[in-house]
């Protein structure tokens, strides 16, 4: 059975938010929810500045903290390290929330997709209302609803329950990439079995000194980061007083 | 008298429209979601979860105290133990109004009874604390049918008393598991809670006897003063203990550099700390704890209703804050929607939750007060 992480190569991610986006239309995730999203950071003092960008999801713990305290196994792993969780068996208690150390955990307050229920047209006789865009296109609840997300969770989740990142599981499944790597045009993500020692993941992560989030808690995650983008150059110095 | 009846009428009407409101309020919940709390992918549990930990941890008190007369066999207490029993059961009722509300569904209360993680603090609480219920109840009826100290009514006893030894380090471990928020990791706020909850559950037991014996009017404190006197004692011990812990926790917060522990500096919202003082440890703990050291306050029944009303409010909001504290900051990439601190105050909704769950509660004791005679004991 394999294992699967994702190393994420910082020199050639640029920021596009791709990632994001393809995620978002995947499985169908809800406004205010992210599945994949980014830490940015703007370090020192004008005009001497540098924005760093890092971009986040699930990091498919090995002890995962959200796994250990559900209290339904709503959150539970599968055998390929796949953190999965299952709507059906979520009492909605936030816990698995409250305890995930890298704030990769959105809970359903309202119910989803709200905004295309509307029934308001901007231009009368000119635009369609959002609602009448899911009718036209025969959707579920949004006009770019994905039904194959449901073969393992269902589509759209109802309120009341959280929802994650699951390394598109139901594409990975069918031996496809996760969306957000293949719509990556950088190739900054790389997506393999740990295990397997001919693996680009195991490659890559033999060659580079990597990185995790918040390593330090003992989490074990397998979202690696390697290298990092920086063109600056500057005149060598020993400094001075 | 009839002033009284119409008094008690009242009280009964007011119990009454509140429960219809925490009805309504319960449909609105179920029906919209919790998109009607103040709430958010930041500050995750609030008012009613600080409610039902109050609750909880306040019933787990009572049944400690209950233990007294009917797993240590101090006789002399037994004239307090069946009130004490009754008023445990009513309190964790309130306390599961609160949590059922806070899940969003009543469904979802027992489903956590059927797909069991025994790894997770979270269902080894629901689970004790439903046992714990059960186990009061049944010991309660066999009280009632005059079984105080059979083998069977007594090992309901032992069993209760161990429950809610056990419940208020499970609620602390809820917290004290949490690796990422450090100012709730350790095994601290399991002792924390266990000391709270018998502070909380001995107020309530005095608040409740004095405001009783004040209405009811029959002489019974005064026939108990002694026993109410002692029972004073053991409240002050409890707070003097309450009072250390807390003394510790600033100490730590205070010399701590760690980003979170300095929340408690910034922070400032409706649950007592206010310019970086905590006034609702000041005046909800250390207050009483002084006032409760001058023996003419701790004899007088104004000065247990008062110190005991204060310690009260003072433990909520003690839990409230605990909680808000250590959600105040967005972790990872959270910080890239929310602010770098966020405040909060509870919606209308929150506070009729908390409004339910008080009126059940004393739906409940002023039932049981009328009919089921809480002050027997055995012969």
């Amino acid at each position: 059975m394999p294992r699967y992480a994702m190393v994420i190569d910082l020199q050639r991610c640029v920021g596009c938010g791709a990632c994001s986006i393809a995620c978002r239309n995947e499985n169908n995730v809800p406004e205010g929810i992210y599945w994949s999203n980014k830490i940015t950071e703007t370090v020192g003092t004008f005009p001497n500045v540098r924005y760093h960008y890092i971009p986040t999801l699930c990091n498919h713990c090995e002890y995962a903290p959200c796994v250990r305290g559900c209290p339904t196994k709503a959150m539970h792993k599968l055998d390929n390290g796949i953190t999965m969780h299952d709507p059906k068996k979520c009492i909605g208690c936030k816990y698995c929330e409250f305890n995930c150390p890298y704030g990769v955990i959105y809970f359903n307050w309202k119910e989803p997709h709200q905004f295309w229920k509307n029934n308001k047209v901007l231009f009368k006789g000119g635009t369609s209302s959002p609602r009448e865009e899911v009718e036209k296109v025969g959707a579920e609840k949004t006009p770019y609803f994905n039904p194959e997300r449901g073969a393992t969770l269902p589509a759209n989740r109802p309120k009341g329950v959280v929802e994650k990142c699951t390394f598109c599981d139901h594409r990975v499944s069918k031996g496809l990439l996760p969306t957000c790597v293949e719509a990556c045009p950088a190739n900054a993500r790389i997506f393999g079995d740990i295990k397997d020692p001919d693996s680009d993941v195991a490659k890559l992560l033999g060659k580079f000194r990597p990185f995790r989030l918040r390593e330090q808690l003992g989490t074990n995650p397998h979202i690696f980061y390697i290298r990092d983008f920086n063109p600056a150059q500057y005149r060598p110095t020993k400094g001075g007083i | 008298m009839s002033e009284k009846k119409g008094l008690y009428g009242i009280w009964l009407v007011v119990l009454g429209i509140a429960i219809l409101i925490g009805l309504y309020t319960a449909l609105k919940i179920f029906i919209q979601g919790h998109g009607l709390f103040n709430t958010n992918d930041v500050i995750i549990w609030s008012l009613p979860l600080g409610v039902y930990i109050f609750l909880a941890l306040t019933s787990s008190g009572l049944t400690l105290l209950a233990g007294v007369p009917l797993v240590l066999m101090v006789k002399k207490y037994e004239p307090f133990a069946k009130r004490l029993v009754f008023l445990a059961i009513a309190t964790l009722l309130g306390a599961f109004v609160a949590i059922g509300l806070e899940l969003g569904s009543v469904e979802n209360m027992f489903w956590i009874l059927f797909s069991p993680n025994f790894s997770s603090p979270i269902w080894w609480m629901g689970f004790i604390y439903s046992v714990e219920l059960l186990v009061l109840i049944v010991k309660f009826w066999r009280m009632h049918k005059g079984d105080w100290h059979s083998g069977f009514s007594n090992a309901l006893g032992v069993i209760s008393f161990l429950l809610a030894l056990i419940a208020p380090l499970m609620i602390g471990s809820v917290f004290g598991i949490t690796e990422s928020r450090v100012t709730y990791f350790g095994s601290m706020m399991s002792v924390y809670s266990l000391v709270l909850g018998l502070l909380s559950g001995t107020a309530l037991f005095l608040l409740y006897s004095t405001i009783f014996h004040r209405v009811t009017g029959n002489g019974a404190v005064e026939r108990q003063t002694p026993l109410y006197n002692e029972f004073t004692v053991i409240f002050a011990y409890v707070a003097g203990i309450a009072v250390v812990l807390s003394l510790v926790k600033f100490a730590i917060e205070s010399a701590s550099t760690v980003p979170e522990f300095l929340v408690y500096h910034k922070f400032e919202h409706a649950f007592g700390a206010w310019q970086g003082f905590h006034f609702e440890v000041l005046l909800g703990l250390f207050l009483p704890f002084v006032l409760l050291l001058i023996p003419s306050v701790r004899k007088s029944m104004g000065g247990k209703a008062v110190t005991s009303a204060l310690i009260l409010v003072g433990t909520l909001m003690m839990h409230m804050e605990i909680l808000l504290a250590g959600q105040s900051h967005p972790v990872g990439p959270k910080a890239e929607q929310y602010p770098a601190f966020i405040s909060y105050f509870p919606s209308i909704w929150e506070w009729l939750v908390f409004v339910f769950a008080l009126a059940v509660m004393l739906l409940l004791y002023t039932l049981g007060e009328r009919y089921l005679k809480l002050a027997e004991a055995p012969q």
